[in-house]
């Protein structure tokens, strides 16, 4: 009898540790800290065209990742702040509030220096910051220095995306180009250097170069005139019809009845610009994806149909969070700004949604993804082709 | 006796609204307190701007070209030399050689400031009324497009990157209260008030041989040093680029001193704290915040338009501003008990 309350004793405390493991094993599973991603977007100003898809993008993206369990058994959780047109003290605010809560990585909008503020900060605590979209290489060491190591962008470098330009005027048979820079942001001026390096290269004649500021400049009626005055083959650009200028130069154009084609980069993506009259007709412009339903990838079909995207942009945002998982993984899930970008400038051709991911030391931009050229007639938008740039030219 | 404790008070309050705004922010979050930080900022460059408006009488849209030359100097001289080729590929050989520290590049911002005032001075203090408002907003457009083409004194197109974050909540409450008392030292001075006088009544000002063009000529160069103060301190608070420093601020600034009262220090260190502090709290309320318990979670875009309204209601109420264009005083009581 005594042996057998010795015995349940026993039985009971050995139950209880064992229901204790168990219970701090299971514990210990679902309590690990989740990886916390900070987003500082620009909801209602110039970059929310670009950055609203690609957070929502993303948000798909984050769910499906959480669904498989998360990344080495670690949820994924989004926090966002919106840097309301990118003013520079409510970015820096933001940048503060995500780490505050304890961002291990930090997201920011598509353009570099509207992006300073955000990734200033983060960089400056240790953090990774990545850009969904930025299409410079000064999303890097080029612009940030020594920390800008940790600075990466998932959007295209601007000197391929030009070449790209480049090459596909050449394919069409398009010889003599006229330059129409939008000299407001970095990006655009890139663009068009690289495009006029790589059709240098290619034997093309560059028959115009003029120069105009969208977002409020109001010169950009003075290079209409200039450009139909001069015959080119294509006009080329690079301007985003969310900063006010592209609608005004392709009117202006077709209003003088000039049809020349004109070629512009993923920012001249989307429909939400164009004019109801004079319609837009033979323009063309290279993108990440098309949203329009004619994508040559079915899984961007059903993205963009899910998210009602504008511009092929949002592509990036779930591509961003594939890359960051990516390098989390292969850093055996360490956070750490450093080690994520080590691993990060590693990267060739990492597959993402968005096509094959590649970063070097020195790049922080991707290249060679495959372009879709994406064609306006009569304000019917169309996938007409797609292109990898041959060369990353130097400007 | 009596005297001497107005000036004391005269001086006190502004500059005690500023060590408690700073106070004040200690009590909040550290995202919270980079509006604080914003606003204290605001307050140097709206006394600046307070220096020669307030004290003439003329209206000026040209200041905020003071600040953002302050800000390149500041911005340009304190950026790592190793880091300068990166950021700003073209820049001038001296300036690209050239790195100082956190106070000189403050003091050297002030020069500048000081510096362009007492150059675009010269000739348009000469006008008066509507031709020097719009002699100084052609001044604000040409600094602008200079120092945005121009890649050889800057980073142009380019957000300045790299500069030392040095304005945390000290160094911007100092900096506010340092522009106070110069403004405050000024005002009480000869020169000072000659400039008011020829404000009040520019006639009889002249009729006892008073310069009117050399009084407003002191007081722009001495706001166009406060003014680049304000600016190089700004640059080291944020990653700044031209549009930052052009009309939004232009137009905001002025704001805050005539919601504050134009023609009193006091306006305008409680118009710059009354304005920053709804902005910024419509700011942090757009993207959610609870407040005793209540969630506030106002739309996109609320901001713009409340700020808008309630400086229009402010000003229909109290057409001198909030503080009546008037210095604080002694209590009534005080003055009495003082009296000789």
């Amino acid at each position: 009898m005594r042996r057998g309350r010795w015995l349940a004793a026993i039985v009971a405390v050995a139950a209880i540790a064992a229901a204790v493991v168990a219970t701090s094993t299971y514990g210990g599973t679902t309590a690990k800290k989740p990886i916390v991603i900070g987003w500082a977007f620009d909801s209602s100003g110039a970059m929310a065209p670009f950055d609203n898809p690609a957070l929502a993008a993303a948000k798909i993206e984050i769910a499906h990742w959480n669904a498989r369990g998360g990344v080495l058994g670690r949820k994924l959780k989004l926090n966002t702040c919106d840097t309301q047109g990118n003013k520079p003290d409510i970015a820096k605010a933001c940048a503060v509030k995500l780490l505050g809560q304890h961002a291990d990585v930090i997201f920011t909008t598509c353009d570099v220096d509207l992006a300073a503020p955000v990734v200033q900060e983060a960089i400056n605590r240790g953090k990774l910051a990545v850009a969904s979209c930025i299409g410079t290489d000064q999303m890097g060491p080029k612009r940030f220095g020594s920390k800008g190591r940790l600075a990466f962008t998932f959007g295209n470098v601007a000197q391929d995306e030009g070449s790209a330009m480049a090459d596909y005027a050449w394919k069409r048979g398009w010889r003599k180009a006229a330059l129409a820079t939008d000299t407001v942001i970095v990006y655009f001026k890139n663009v068009v250097q690289a495009f006029e390096a790589r059709w240098k290269q290619l034997g093309g004649k560059v028959v115009a170069s003029e120069t105009y500021q969208s977002l409020g400049g109001n010169n950009v009626q003075n290079v209409v005139t200039r450009l139909n005055s001069v015959k080119a083959d294509v006009v080329v650009t690079s301007t985003a019809g969310a900063f006010g200028a592209l609608s005004t130069l392709i009117s202006g154009l077709r209003s003088l009845g000039n049809n020349t084609p004109v070629i512009n980069s993923w920012a001249g993506d989307g429909t939400y610009w164009l004019p109801k009259s004079p319609k837009v007709t033979n323009y063309y412009f290279l993108t990440y994806a098309s949203v329009f339903g004619d994508d040559p990838s079915r899984a961007v079909n059903t993205l963009a149909k899910q998210i009602h995207a504008g511009t092929g942009g949002f592509i990036t945002g779930p591509a961003a969070v594939d890359g960051v998982v990516t390098a989390i993984r292969r850093s055996h899930g360490s956070t750490k700004g450093i080690v994520l970008a080590k691993t990060m400038e590693r990267f060739r051709k990492v597959p993402t949604i968005s096509g094959l991911v590649s970063f070097s030391k020195n790049l922080h931009s991707v290249f060679g993804r495959r372009y879709r050229v994406i064609r306006i007639q009569d304000n019917v938008p169309k996938v007409v082709g797609t292109i990898v740039a041959k060369k990353v030219v130097k400007i | 006796m009596r005297r001497s404790a107005g000036a004391v008070v005269e001086l006190g309050v502004p500059a005690l609204l500023v060590v408690a705004a700073a106070l004040l922010a200690t009590v909040f979050s550290h995202s919270t307190q980079t509006y604080f930080i914003n606003a204290l900022v605001n307050v140097a460059i709206v006394v600046a701007l307070y220096a020669f408006i307030g004290n003439s009488g003329v209206v000026s849209f040209g200041h905020i070209s003071f600040v953002a030359l302050g800000a390149w100097t500041a911005g340009v001289l304190s950026v790592p030399a190793a880091e300068k080729p990166a950021i700003m590929p073209n820049l001038a050989h001296g300036l690209r050689t050239t790195t100082v520290g956190n106070v000189p590049s403050l003091a050297l911002a002030a020069a500048v400031g000081a510096a362009f005032a007492l150059l675009v001075g010269l000739p348009l203090m000469r006008l008066s009324g509507l031709a020097a408002g719009i002699a100084t907003f052609g001044v604000l457009e040409i600094t602008h497009n200079i120092l945005r083409y121009w890649e050889k004194i800057g980073p142009g197109l380019n957000t300045f990157s790299s500069v030392p974050e040095t304005t945390g909540l000290t160094q911007a409450a100092a900096c506010a209260v340092i522009a106070v008392v110069v403004a405050f030292v000024y005002q009480r001075s000869r020169y000072g008030r000659v400039l008011r006088a020829t404000r009040e009544d520019a006639a009889a000002a002249r009729a006892v041989g008073v310069s009117m063009y050399m009084q407003r000529l002191i007081a722009f160069t001495l706001s166009g040093a406060l003014a680049g103060f304000a600016g190089g301190v700004y640059v080291h608070l944020l990653p700044l680029n031209t549009e930052a420093l052009y009309l939004d601020l232009t137009f905001i600034t002025l704001a805050m001193l005539v919601i504050g009262g134009t023609t009193s220090l006091l306006g305008a260190v409680v118009g710059a704290l009354a304005v920053s502090g709804v902005d910024s709290f419509l700011a942090t309320a757009e993207n959610g915040v609870s407040i005793a318990g209540w969630n506030v979670d106002l739309p996109a875009g609320t901001r713009v338009v409340v700020v808008g309204a309630l400086m229009a209601i402010v000003l229909i109420l109290r057409p001198l501003g909030l503080t009546g264009g008037r210095e604080a005083t002694l209590p009534r009581w005080a003055r009495i008990g003082s009296a000789p």
